[in-house]
């Protein structure tokens, strides 16, 4: 399959050009082109807490859509699927580091934790003042009792979102750090994969799928999952996630869960709408209120067909900042209605 | 010319001569791209600007080998820009590598070369260093791999002498040759 780039060495690069053009809100860091940081409005970084994470290319619009007022001062941008490098890293932490802090947020996979610990420890090495809240959520790659051996999967932009929020609300570094873990350790995700993404290096599928088969938990670059099931209407692969999702992170009747449903770049929206709506109706079912949905593709791997949902069951503080306003290119407003309605 | 400068343009050069010998000792373990993984990063760091040549490697070499061989440059590199003590910078590396890497002494790795060339260094300087590099490096040949690729393939490398190990030697004695000719 043919793409429309330029060329393999420079598409990363066209991107990002385009990106920090398109968007007011960003542009690339001074010390260090492959970092996206905020571009007006700063605040002083000695006196707010800055929070960045970097991640391979090929996903967006994460994370350097992100990017923006009341979300990350900042995304280190690897090259395809690739973390970015422990001295990238660093760069990224440099560019935004005062005298608050800064919060470096890893999303669980080999190559990232690797890197990101590694930059950490040479900022330390600098004198800088910055730690790592390693992310992680999804149900599929650990049971319940080795949950911090899982992937980071979208539920992690809960806390990309709540803490970017609390940070600019000037929480400082420990608080954010606590916050964050109890976010993590609130977060379940679980995905189905119905068919693969197209790599932007090889121009081919990467990684093969039966067809007529869903696959349950497989990780974005086709990482085994927990389980397979045919096609057939999807009320009841919905109903399937949630009954796992739930079976790992109990929620009691009464209860509450803000919930994410991410496309993975080649499902539709129409189809979105459809599994937000069927996730609402089987949480309620079981006596859950589905509140303040993020719908859409944020978390993507090129064309790959499928989606994840992610529950969060938050307290009051970690859903006014999971609603607080933002402005960043790619972060949607998240309603405030459905919480009112329920206060 | 900085002597880090020197020294990643010697290392660059020992390693390109032993590239394809490097590669096939990854074949029999992982992915066979070692040598090149390490020419292509010293590549760099040997046109880097002075003080940022272990970064350079780092950021051209990529992937997680390219951060842990990167943490042992990095202790060379200050080393021998700023006359920082060099048992105690790899002393810090090696701790840093069994960390990220989840590694010990015994499973199959550069740390089997690193452990022993640190504490021999300590005690006993720089050729003592290399000596028991080596010794460590040839010890992994009767190991069986316990991270990484190889512990997935036949015998799980019983019989082939670990990439990593034999590069952290080669580091060893050009860090001596490139002592020797200032």
């Amino acid at each position: 399959m043919t793409k429309l780039f330029n060329s393999q060495e420079t598409m990363v690069d066209d991107m990002i050009d385009g990106f920090v053009s398109a968007f007011p809100q960003v542009k690339r860091g001074q010390i260090d082109p492959r970092v996206v940081v905020r571009s007006r409005a700063r605040k002083d970084p000695d006196r707010k807490v800055t929070v960045l994470i970097g991640n391979g290319s090929g996903h967006e619009p994460i994370a350097m859509g992100f990017v923006g007022q009341g979300l990350l001062d900042a995304n280190v941008v690897g090259d395809v699927f690739a973390a970015p490098s422990a001295d990238l890293i660093l760069d990224g932490i440099r560019e935004v580091n005062g005298a608050a802090g800064t919060l470096l947020l890893i999303s669980q996979h080999s190559g990232d934790v690797i890197n990101g610990r590694a930059a950490i420890m040479l900022a330390d090495d600098e004198k800088l003042n910055a730690r790592a809240l390693l992310m992680y959520d999804d149900v599929a790659s650990a049971p319940p009792e080795r949950r911090q051996d899982r992937r980071g999967a979208p539920g992690t932009m809960f806390i990309y979102k709540i803490v970017g929020a609390a940070a600019e609300a000037g929480l400082d570094l420990d608080g954010l750090m606590a916050l964050g873990e109890a976010v993590r350790d609130r977060t379940v995700s679980l995905s189905a994969a119905i068919s693969p993404g197209i790599s932007p290096l090889t121009g081919k599928p990467m990684f093969k799928l039966p067809e007529g088969e869903i696959f349950i938990g497989m990780g974005v670059h086709g990482e085994p999952g927990a389980g397979r099931m045919p096609h057939g209407p999807v009320d009841r692969l919905v109903e399937t996630i949630v009954d796992k999702l739930l079976q790992d992170r109990p929620i009691a009747a009464g209860g509450r869960a803000a919930v994410i449903i991410n496309g993975m770049g080649g499902t539709t929206l129409m189809e979105l709408y459809t599994i937000w709506n069927e996730t609402s109706k089987a949480l309620a079912a079981r006596g859950i209120t589905a509140i303040a949905p993020m719908v859409g593709s944020f978390v993507t791997t090129q064309e790959m067909g499928g989606f994840s949902i992610s529950l969060l069951e938050p307290t009051e503080q970690m859903l006014d900042y999971w609603c607080e306003p933002s402005d960043s290119p790619a972060f949607p407003k998240v309603s405030l209605l459905t919480q009112e309605a329920l206060s | 010319m900085t002597v880090a400068q020197q020294y990643f343009t010697r290392l660059l050069a020992s390693i390109t001569a032993r590239k394809d010998e490097l590669n096939a000792l990854d074949a029999a373990l992982g992915d066979g791209d070692h040598g090149t993984t390490m020419v292509r990063g010293l590549t760099k760091a040997a046109q880097a600007e002075p003080g940022l040549g272990a970064k350079a490697f780092m950021r051209a070499s990529g992937g997680a080998a390219g951060t842990l061989f990167g943490l042992v440059l990095v202790a060379i590199e200050r080393h021998l820009d700023s006359g920082a003590d060099l048992a105690a910078e790899l002393a810090l590396a090696e701790a840093r590598i069994c960390d990220l890497g989840q590694v010990k002494p015994g499973d199959k790795s550069m740390i089997d070369a690193l452990t022993p060339a640190v504490a021999a260094l300590k005690s006993s300087g720089l050729d003592a260093a290399i000596e028991a590099a080596r010794h460590g490096c040839e010890a992994t040949i009767v190991l069986e791999a316990r991270r990484g690729r190889a512990q997935y393939v036949e015998g799980k490398g019983r019989g082939h002498q670990d990439p990593g190990a034999t590069s952290i030697v080669i580091l060893f004695e050009v860090l001596r040759q490139t002592q020797e000719n200032l």
